[in-house]
């Protein structure tokens, strides 16, 4: 017996590789958006340093301005802030 | 009024409810969630044991981005504690974090009882007692400890 595909439909759920369901600084929920936004959307993304630990991008720009250029940090490891790219 | 601080101050709250740390206890001021009342009991097998030191905690709109102010309301002996009742600890000046919270800053309190930095001393006579005159040190420490079930 021969089985033809005939038709394919992909589902498929997402979710965000992240090492902890909350934010460490504001603490809500990375399936929810930080304190200063209204509604989890696309302005609102989780975003990663280079030593691999993740934030609200709201919440970890408002902590690198509270700081001197010089040493901007990882709350988590302290270790200078640099965003990973892609 | 909701703002990302008090938003953020009602989350550590609850979590020191439902996973309160051992020895440290805290609560938002009726009228004001930026003004916290405190409590740490000296830790067991130190000078401070049983002794239920009382401390105010002080946030902005800024936190958890900046530090609050606490400090000793009750009186305190003990090397990085200046008179007033300010506390010389470097997480809560320029090694803080926004990622911690209050039952953090209270632990870290409470473990600073016992491991002073005579490095950085806030009250220079018992930064010297301290390290030159354990039984002295000891001796002024258990007047405060008593001291601090007085004033209820
Ligand atoms: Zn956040
Ligand atoms: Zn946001
Ligand atoms: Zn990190």
């Amino acid at each position: 017996m021969k089985v033809t595909i005939q038709k394919w439909i992909g589902v498929a759920s997402w979710k965000w590789q992240v090492n902890d369901d909350n934010c460490g600084i504001c603490r809500m929920p990375f399936d929810s958006c930080c304190p200063e936004c209204k509604l989890p959307g696309d302005d609102c993304t989780i975003v990663w340093g280079e030593c691999s630990h993740c934030f609200h991008v709201h919440c970890i720009l408002k902590w690198l301005q509270s700081q001197n250029y010089q040493d901007q940090t990882c709350p988590m490891c302290r270790q200078s802030w640099k965003f990973k790219t892609h | 009024m909701s703002t990302p601080a008090r938003r953020r101050l009602m989350r550590d709250f609850k979590k020191l409810q439902e996973d309160p740390p051992a020895g440290v206890s805290g609560a938002p001021t009726e009228d004001n969630i930026l003004i916290w009342n405190a409590v740490i009991f000296g830790p067991h097998d130190t000078p401070f044991e049983d002794g239920t030191f009382k401390l105010t905690i002080r946030f902005t709109e800024d936190y958890p981005n900046k530090p609050p102010a606490v400090r000793f309301v009750s009186k305190m002996f003990h090397p990085n504690v200046y008179a007033d009742g300010g506390i010389c600890l470097d997480i809560l000046q320029n090694r803080w974090s926004p990622t911690y919270d209050v039952s953090a800053i209270l632990t870290s309190i409470q473990s600073l009882l016992d491991e002073p930095n005579p490095n950085s001393p806030a009250n220079s006579l018992a930064a010297q007692l301290y390290q030159q005159n354990k039984r002295e040190y000891e001796k002024k420490v258990s007047a405060i400890v008593e001291e601090s079930w007085m004033n209820e």
